[in-house]
């Protein structure tokens, strides 16, 4: 890969970490970065001292506790600063949806602070939220499900007598839960509600497989590259634990639709179901990031986590990525990862620990 | 969304990969063989024919059961109806 910089000097900050049940895409990142440039400096900016990505074999080499996006714009950046004081960074990659949609609007204090990062203006963001999902996807001409916000309940209980149960109910960033009647929707509601706030999105459920695809969009409506795949194992969760690539020129076209409409700039996944009454791919989700499985196509020689990188060092987007060919697959795999009570205790002091202090 | 018959990834012990949608599948010895027959270019009728003779079945029998194969190679788009 063609830096312009010494790759040795370049200094990496990546967030979301956890690699649990719901596990988030930083770790992923972490280790596709560190495959194409094993001496680049990562800086790990963490939520909570046990995500266990903190803790692997070639993990990062700095950690610091973050405060909450939802703490306000304010308050992240004070805390951006002193973690840049005890760790400099040069590229910063978000991977979680409520730090993109609280940084969105902070492009200007990100650059003042000397940060290079890539992400999407507040409209494109908006244009690919779930309660606006079916207004793009009519622009592209893609099946979605049929898709209705709520604000209360009251109004989920009407919005479900016309979708019909079972269903799905989401948050506005993350969860979904797959509701069969009155009594469970109203659960899931309220939880939704109250842990990421209105609205939640009520979504018409599709029976069918799983395909999704990750992507890095060049901000003219093409991408540097794609990879679809099919879940091929779900958690209780609906989290993916396994997938296999797939190779379908249909769905690459939904997405170079999508993307083209949106012009989007940087990281993406976009769900489908692929709805079995009808063959056709119906959109679920356009996420503003890597998903977990962003190690994956790597592993298949389309490094999409080093090509963000490149294009963050560089200012120049890298040649296209090769293919992923249809018939590798993933398996999710658990293991044990090894921490020390003095690294929980300068995490939870909000010292943080590791080179570059 | 369908794979054709030609992007079929196929083993000689019958295991089959769609690369379009990801799935995998295991043919008898005798599917194995109508899928390769098709894969060549012939007619169902005349794979079927074929098979009368490779496999020492009554024709009878051999169409009763290729029936219900080609019914589901259609449902998986691999062959047109």
């Amino acid at each position: 890969m063609d830096f312009r910089m010494n790759p040795g000097q370049l200094r990496i900050m990546v967030t979301g970490l956890h690699r649990g049940e719901n596990p988030q895409p930083g770790a992923g990142i972490v280790r596709s970065i560190r495959r194409a440039l094993p001496d680049a400096f990562i800086v790990a900016l963490v939520y909570d001292a046990l995500e266990s990505g903190i803790y692997i074999e070639g993990g990062p080499d700095a950690v610091h506790a973050m405060v909450y996006p939802t703490s306000g714009a304010d308050a992240y950046l004070d805390r951006l600063d002193a973690i840049l004081h005890q760790s400099p960074a040069d590229l910063f990659i978000p991977t979680l949806d409520a730090e993109i949609e609280l940084l969105a609007h902070l492009p200007g204090e990100l650059e003042a602070r000397g940060l290079r990062f890539v992400l999407p203006d507040k409209a494109t963001l908006q244009r690919r939220s779930k309660q606006h999902l079916p207004e793009l996807a009519e622009a592209c001409g893609v099946p979605v499900p049929r898709t209705i916000a709520v604000f209360d309940l009251a109004g989920a209980r009407q919005a479900a007598s016309e979708l019909a149960f079972p269903l799905f109910v989401k948050g506005q960033y993350y969860d979904a839960t797959k509701v069969e009647n009155e009594l469970q929707l109203a659960g899931a509601v309220s939880r939704l509600l109250a842990e990421w706030g209105a609205p939640a999105i009520l979504q018409q459920r599709v029976h069918g497989p799983e395909f999704d695809v990750l992507g890095l969009g060049d901000g003219q409506g093409g991408t540097i590259g794609m990879c679809a795949i099919r879940k091929t194992a779900l958690s209780d969760k609906g989290k993916g634990l396994g997938g296999m690539t797939v190779s379908d020129k249909r769905l690459l076209q939904i997405c170079e639709r999508l993307i083209g409409e949106l012009k989007w700039c940087g990281p993406f996944e976009a769900e489908f179901m692929l709805d079995e009454s009808t063959g056709a791919y119906c959109l679920i989700e356009i996420n503003p990031r890597f998903p977990a499985w962003i190690d994956f196509p790597s592993m298949c020689g389309a490094n999409f986590a080093a090509a963000l990188v490149d294009r963050l060092a560089t200012g120049a987007w890298p040649e296209p990525l090769p293919v992923c060919p249809a018939g590798h697959f993933y398996l999710r795999h658990q293991i044990e990862v090894h921490g020390r009570v003095d690294q929980l205790a300068l995490l939870t002091t909000g010292t943080g620990f590791g080179q570059g202090q | 969304m369908a794979s054709t018959l030609s992007d079929l990834m196929l083993n000689d012990r019958g295991f089959a990969f769609d690369p379009a949608s990801g799935e995998t599948f295991q043919l008898s010895t005798t599917g194995l063989r109508l899928v390769r027959l098709l894969q060549q270019g012939m007619k169902p009728e005349e794979a079927v024919g074929y098979l009368v003779g490779e496999f020492e079945v009554d024709e009878n029998t051999a169409w009763r059961d290729a029936t219900e194969f080609l019914r589901a190679l259609e449902q998986l788009g691999w062959i047109s109806a």
